[in-house]
């Protein structure tokens, strides 16, 4: 029978219990939906990678005769090995005006490769006797340009024009985040990846009996450290550029950072939404027991135990909950499935299929079940511990004192109804801490899924306005001597160049190491500029390196230390370099060096990768033309295609999360305040009335109710804009990983909106409540207690 | 036996030395004027509170020195309650307000039973909102007495009731106490119930002032105040 009452009592309450459950949801529905994706992306990349054996160590050189295989396989604790060409080409494609680049991989003359398999998602690979002439394209530049099996695309081999035609789309382990080495974002447009036989490859390059990339497995239980290092043994006589695993692979390094941040998010926002949750629920029940403490009299007077009473409240609270994690569940499930498709944007899988993670569903269960019944807990103690003699008379009155504002003199100013509300808050400081607690954590949540947009747009302008400010990157297919400039200078339309040199290093400090492209750039650049977090311009010095904070954080780095530079093209040489100033970059981790410095320390002449160039608008037809004609050119970025692509790609997949997460928080901070109001007109009913009966108006009755309301939302707002602010600086530190980056950006606008939100909100409670308020029956009111 | 509440110079003393013996099938009616002390002896007798000094046995049981989980127990088996204010439930209907209590108790009548004997017995789905006080405090009856009490305290019955729906409610209780045998004390300030009782206490400051015992119960219906 108490049951019945349960949910007849729910059923009265039910728009606030629902509050409490839509606030719950939302903590839940994140919980599972980023630890649903967590499992999608790692599941599905595990079985990827085992199903098309992806390779655990990798290594780039030169060229090495085929014999050299053998050695390799040789190795102990290596398992597989399998050898092949990659190489760079110039691509001309339809349909796109600038050259784009494309890595061609070699695939073995029989059968399938042993190791990175490919999944052949349209057509065939290029096989057997009528494969001449044939290539498989991946999939992400496939799509990019709207290419099926049957087309044909040009591309550059060793200086000669060739046209393929294509005989498939397909995937690969290896290149499940299809960018070019180095680049943070994808840009499916002008980077491809191909396959084609090797026979045709080697013999273009003129590496037919050679190899120039090599991958492998590991043995159970073999060091991956003493394979490397066997392994660069080998491969030094033959240019080897220094073999890594797979954390330092580019591909899987950015999956992982993804699935890292998803973590940061699965922890750090359900925690406070379901701590907010929590407090609701303490709220609503100690309201909920407060108003029936005559009927917890009357059931401990007929013999009703402690126990089973608490149970009872218990079982109230879990109701919510129940309501709580079944939204919460649907919600999750549902944006979740929504989500997963966004990562194909970035991620090729044969198939990303969203993979609810059952085991979540029930931590977030018992998570919210504990959050709820530590809410519900000490309204229960307080409710059972009264003496039921005690609790069948009426509440005593409460002590009423002059509040301290009006100690202060304000008194004067104030009518009754502000003086109530500011005795009514005084009255009870804990409750009104709480409220007051609760509408700034209402407005705190309001503020960290619009930093993180702020953020998105503040990197776009920093990373494409202040450090790049050059139309268009042009890099040449070999590093070459310095009067190569001279040619970029005299390509039609390019009105200024500055020249770069590129190189692979591994850096290292103590046991951390990193891969990385050191970028030599003139001492003061104006066109790829080095830019400190300030932000200024820092001139490169004819000593040492200049590395990105993150990058020296990793490597636990500061200023005045040193790093050892392993150069990984040319010779094989380490040089320990002072590290000298600090720079802010958000496009992955990155270091710098004075160009003819950097070129010393290669021990070359002064050479360079290519050349940042400023191009008139008015002749880019002729600009672009002239440099597909230009065989040299290995690679062309041009700055706008890219900052577009980041605001497709990145920019939109972002800004869903921040949607979902700012419809949430506001979901929340409307759930918070409509609750304060409903307590607060509950408890005063009694009170609200008798007043209405001694002749106040009802404007005036609803001042001193809406009066309390605003005021505490007075209090609550600067406290949650320093909250949200604080959350929003722990959460985007959490989802900061190497290779994506956003500085925490807080902006007017940010924090207007959630005051707006806020006020909204408390306006639309404030009515809501005058309207209750309308409806009271002055008599009743008067002679029940409720 | 005593109770005082509160310490040092706010003790208020509540009951200032009372010794009574109480019987199975009496009827029995406390008066006295507000803050008298009568609610606090009721509260005694029910094992809604404990004395602070004296003796409280209940047929040998030591009540006075009993813990929380006893006293529960005791309230659970043998005391039914009538509160001047109802107390129901207002989620749940008549029956199943009588109903609540009949899940917890040994050999309870059923909760139709319970308020055919109020006379209710054709406003059993009613909300208490649904029905006049006569007919909540009714229900309130039928609640104390479906577990078969063997005490029945009843907290100013009548104080929210006019004259008709008072008698009534007086003759429910009457005829409890007559066909269960059970022990029913009735407090009131009004000295008119006093004729129904087979002995009467009047309370004052704390003491029994008067004591008296009527050779004859007056009928309930003839009762008009």
């Amino acid at each position: 029978m108490l049951d019945r009452k349960l949910r007849r009592d729910l059923r009265a309450l039910s728009t606030q219990a629902l509050a409490v459950a839509l606030v719950m949801a939302c903590g839940l529905a994140m919980m599972i939906m980023t630890r649903s994706l967590i499992l999608s992306l790692s599941t599905t990349r595990d079985e990827y990678y085992g199903g098309n054996r992806f390779a655990e160590v990798f290594a780039r050189l030169k060229r090495a005769p085929q014999s050299v295989e053998a050695e390799l396989a040789a190795i102990p604790g290596v398992a597989h090995v399998q050898t092949g060409i990659a190489v760079q080409v110039t691509l001309d494609v339809r349909g796109l005006a600038e050259p784009a680049v494309g890595l061609i991989n070699s695939l073995p003359e029989r059968g399938e490769p042993r190791l990175n398999r490919l999944h052949v998602r349209a057509g065939r690979l290029p096989e057997g006797r009528a494969s001449r002439g044939e290539l498989a394209v991946g999939e992400a530049f496939a799509e990019a340009h709207g290419l099926r099996p049957g087309d044909t695309i040009s591309a550059l081999l060793n200086g000669a024009k060739e046209t393929f035609r294509i005989s498939g789309i397909v995937l690969s382990p290896e290149f499940v985040f299809e960018a070019p080495p180095g680049a943070a974002l994808p840009d499916n447009r002008t980077y491809g990846v191909f396959w084609m036989p090797y026979r045709e490859l080697a013999t273009a390059f003129q590496l037919y009996g050679a190899f120039n990339s090599v991958a492998l497995t590991l043995a159970p239980g073999a060091s991956e450290g003493g394979v490397i290092a066997a392994l660069n043994r080998i491969l030094q006589p033959y240019g080897g550029r220094g073999a890594y695993g797979r954390i330092d692979h580019p591909s899987h390094r950015r999956l992982d950072d993804e699935i890292r941040i998803l973590e940061g998010l699965a922890i750090a926002f359900p925690l406070v939404f379901l701590s907010v949750a929590a407090f609701m629920t303490n709220s609503v029940m100690s309201r909920q027991i407060a108003l029936q403490r005559e009927q917890i009299a009357m059931l401990k007077a007929c013999g009703f135990s402690n126990r089973q009473i608490g149970a009872h409240y218990f079982k109230f609270s879990l109701g919510i909950v129940a309501a709580g994690v079944l939204l919460g569940s649907a919600g999750g499930v549902v944006l979740g499935g929504l989500l997963v498709d966004m990562y194909h944007l970035f991620f090729r899988f044969p198939s990303l299929e969203f993979r609810v993670d059952y085991g979540v569903l029930g931590v977030a269960a018992a998570v919210s079940a504990g959050a709820a019944f530590a809410g519900v807990a000490g309204a229960v103690r307080r409710a059972v511990r009264l003496p039921p003699a005690e609790a069948m008379r009426p509440e005593p009155p409460a002590r009423f004192q002059p509040s301290l504002f009006e100690r202060f003199g304000f008194a004067r100013w104030s009518g009754p109804s502000l003086r109530m509300a500011f005795r009514n808050i005084q009255r009870r400081p804990v409750r009104s801490a709480l409220t007051c607690l609760a509408l700034a954590l209402a407005t705190g949540i309001l503020i960290v899924p619009n930093s993180f947009r702020d953020g998105i747009a503040y990197v776009i302008d920093f990373q494409w306005d202040v450090i790049q400010r050059q139309t268009v990157t042009l890099s040449l297919v070999e590093p070459g001597p310095e009067r190569g400039l001279h040619d970029f200078r005299h390509l039609p339309g390019v009105v200024r160049a500055e020249p770069f040199r590129f190189v692979q290093v591994e850096l290292k400090s103590g046991a951390i190491t990193r891969r990385l492209l050191l970028q030599g750039l003139p001492a003061e650049a104006t066109l790829s500029r080095v830019i400190d977090a300030q932000p200024r311009q820092l001139r490169l010095p004819e000593r040492g390196i200049i590395m990105s904070a993150k990058l020296a954080e990793v490597m636990m780095i500061q200023p005045g230390d040193t790093v050892i530079a392993r150069v990984l093209e040319g010779r094989d040489r380490e040089v320990a370099i002072p590290v000298v100033g600090l720079a802010e970059d958000f496009a992955g981790t990155a270091a710098y060096m004075e160009r003819h410095a950097l070129n010393r320390l290669m021990l070359e002449g002064d050479r360079i990768s290519g050349a940042h160039v400023v191009v008139d608008k008015a002749r880019w037809g002729e600009f672009v033309a002239a440099v597909k004609e230009t065989p040299r050119i290995g690679g062309c970025i041009i700055k706008d295609a890219l900052r577009d692509g980041f605001r497709k790609t990145t920019a939109e997949s972002i800004g869903l999360l921040q949607k979902i997460y700012s419809f949430f928080a506001t979901v929340v901070a409307f759930g918070i305040i409509y609750n304060s109001a409903r307590i607060s007109l509950s408890e005063r009913a009694r009170e609200l009335a008798t007043l209405r009966v001694l002749g106040f108006t009802r404007g005036e009755v609803g001042a001193v109710l809406v009066g309390e309301l605003v005021i505490l939302t007075l209090v609550a707002l600067p406290l949650g804009l320093i909250i949200g602010s604080v959350f929003a600086a722990g959460i985007i530190t959490t989802v900061n990983t190497e290779t994506v980056r956003l500085p925490l950006v807080l902006t007017p606008a940010n924090y207007a909106f959630a005051v707006l939100v806020v006020a909204v909100a408390s306006a639309l409670s404030a009515v809501f409540a005058a309207r209750k308020l309308a409806e009271i029956d002055l008599v009743s009111a008067l002679k029940v207690a409720d | 036996m005593e109770r005082i509440y509160g310490e040092g110079t706010a003790a208020v003393t509540a009951l200032a030395g009372v010794d009574l013996d109480l019987f199975a099938g009496e009827l029995i009616v406390l008066l006295g004027a507000s803050g008298s002390g009568k609610s606090t002896l009721l509260n005694q007798l029910g094992g809604l509170d404990s004395p602070t000094s004296g003796v409280l046995r209940y047929r040998g049981r030591d009540l006075a020195g009993m813990d929380e989980a006893g006293l529960t127990l005791f309230r659970r088996d043998a005391v039914g309650f009538v509160f001047q204010a109802y107390n129901l439930i207002p989620s749940l209907t008549a029956r199943e307000n009588v109903a609540l209590i009949t899940e917890i108790c040994r050999d309870p009548m059923a909760p139709e039973e319970a308020l055919a004997m109020v006379d209710l017995a054709d406003r059993l789905d009613h909300f208490p909102a649904q029905l006049s006080g006569g007919e909540q405090q009714r229900v309130a009856i039928a609640r104390a007495i479906a577990k078969r009490p063997e005490v029945l305290l009843c907290d100013e019955p009548t104080g929210a009731l006019d004259v008709h729906t008072g008698i009534t409610v007086l003759e429910a209780i009457e005829r409890i106490n007559r066909e269960l045998g059970t022990l029913a004390v009735i407090i009131t300030h009004n000295a008119i119930l006093a004729d129904m009782a087979d002995r009467v206490f009047t309370l004052s400051d704390g003491r029994i002032v008067h004591a008296r015992e009527n050779a004859t119960r007056g009928a309930v219906r003839d009762l008009a105040w």
